[in-house]
């Protein structure tokens, strides 16, 4: 039983090699989707492939138009995250986590302490970062349809294999995750500050028009601003099979595998003891000299397997099995963010929450305010902005003020103090 | 830095819904205005005038 248990296993290391290079871009594209939104279903814009190097702050130059978004996210499920720019690195996170233990500014921000508590050590310890929760996702995996070469779990084609089954019914558990984040606020300023420094760099993508057969189209670019991020550690993979045998390991087995009987405890725990020997064996070059992780539960843990994760196997029986996949630190699986217009000269415009736009609420930000009336400046005020560059100079104005609210707010909304200091400073000084 | 975006005003009197709709397209970034009637009083019909980026009528893509 053993030995076949190990045959299987390399059969499963062996097909995903070969099995890459076979598989349409098709069905890697749908497997990317299907991923993408059992996580968008938690209200959180997915990233595929997972990786840890996303953090608050991080600038991303997208060309894709809004409405075009919209299309693009429900054809692959996730936005493409084209051009890093840059990263910025606001301070504010002690200010946001108050009083959260080794939460700081500068060279040790979030989520370096987490991400390497020891100078010594590329071991992580997110035990204190603030933690994040997701529900228990169901979908249905089949070897013909390339599943086990594109899902970012590494558990579900072992698991996969490990069943001798062509086709699964299956759910991912997203364990110890983790989010943290900067307050949209501050990425305002932050963002704003660089545009302002950036300008020249920024005006290379200014709006522009195209015409195709006759249609006038906009071309906008905009900067998509990571503002929280969400990770997670460990993924429990569990698999019921839909059919007692499948191909290549088992081909001319007609009995499923047994990988554990528990009316049979010592020869279980032989096989049990065996499989997770098997999968620790199977470490990639890369990974064969680095210690094991932290976190990882006992001794008997194994070293990561292939893609960088620790996958063990937590139950098994004749029609499923359970793997639990550790990654070696946390990785990002979703994050949230808000994106910017890029308009003429390199200015940038005002945020939109990047969700908000592809879920399609589209209302700007900001709670309704209440209409008050055109009083006596509101009346001046409002024939002036239509004189030559009175509009643009009042917008400059209004930026250094406090708030910066918009022009409509001014005129109508709770803003008496403000609408007076217009007539005596803009209108009055003027003439 | 850029101003915020213009805020759905509630309570906008018909006789200046125009105006206000007129302010908040100085926005560059607003495509669309939604204009709900509130309800009447005095006579006055009073309605919410919201701005969107996008069109708000094609509803959640979920």
């Amino acid at each position: 039983m053993i030995s076949r248990a190990l045959f299987l296993l390399l059969a499963a290391g062996m097909l995903s090699s070969c099995a890459t290079q076979k598989k349409s871009g098709d069905q890697l594209a749908r497997v990317a989707k299907d991923w993408s939104l059992s996580i968008r279903a938690s209200q959180v814009i997915p990233v595929y492939p997972l990786t840890e190097d996303l953090q608050p702050g991080d600038v991303f130059l997208v060309q894709t138009p809004v409405e075009e978004q919209v299309k693009v996210y429900l054809a692959k499920g996730f936005l493409p995250l084209e051009n890093l720019v840059t990263r910025l690195s606001p301070s504010g996170y002690a200010r946001f986590y108050r009083g959260w233990p080794f939460v700081q500014d500068g060279d040790k921000a979030p989520p370096r302490p987490w991400q390497f508590p020891k100078d010594d050590s590329t071991d992580s310890d997110f035990s204190r970062a603030p933690i994040a929760a997701f529900p228990t996702y169901n979908f249905s995996v089949s070897r013909s349809e390339g599943l086990n070469v594109a899902i970012p779990v590494q558990g579900v084609p072992i698991g996969l294999n490990l069943l001798d089954s062509a086709s699964a019914n299956g759910t991912i558990t997203l364990k110890d995750a983790f989010t943290y984040a900067l307050p949209a606020r501050t990425m305002y300023d932050a963002i704003h500050e660089w545009c302002r420094d950036n300008a020249d760099y920024l005006s290379q993508y200014e709006p522009t028009e195209s015409t195709t057969d006759g249609k006038r189209t906009a071309n906008k670019f905009y900067l998509r601003v990571i503002n929280r991020v969400y990770l997670v550690k460990t993924v429990d993979v569990s698999l019921f099979s839909n059919r007692g045998f499948g191909f290549g390991g088992s081909a001319g087995v007609p009995q499923p595998v047994q990988l554990l009987n528990i009316a049979n405890a010592t020869e279980a725990a032989k096989q049990f003891a065996a499989v997770n020997e098997i999968l620790s064996n199977a470490i990639s070059p890369a990974t064969k000299n680095a210690s094991a992780p932290v976190g990882a539960g006992d001794a008997a843990v194994p070293l990561p397997v292939a893609v960088g994760g620790t996958v063990k196997l937590a139950m098994a029986t004749s029609r499923s099995v359970s793997l639990v996949e550790t990654f070696r630190r946390p990785l990002a699986i979703g994050y949230l963010a808000s994106d910017y217009a890029i308009e003429a000269r390199g200015k940038c415009a005002a945020p939109v929450p990047t969700l908000s736009v592809l879920e399609g609420h589209g209302a700007l930000a900001g709670k309704t305010i209440e209409y008050l009336g055109c009083d006596e400046n509101c009346a001046r005020i409002r024939p002036w902005i239509k004189q030559g560059t009175n509009q643009q100079k009042l917008e400059t104005w209004l930026a250094k003020q406090g708030g910066a609210i918009a022009i409509a707010d001014l005129l109508t909304g709770d803003y008496a103090g403000l609408r007076q200091r217009v007539v005596t400073e803009l209108i009055e000084a003027s003439q | 830095m850029a101003l915020q975006p213009p805020s759905p005003q509630s309570n906008v009197p018909r006789i200046d819904v125009a105006n206000v709709v007129d302010a908040m397209l100085l926005d560059g970034q607003v495509k669309w205005v939604g204009i709900v009637y509130e309800a009447t009083v005095g006579g006055l019909d009073r309605f919410t005038v919201t701005p969107y980026v996008v069109d708000p009528t094609k509803g959640p893509v979920v």
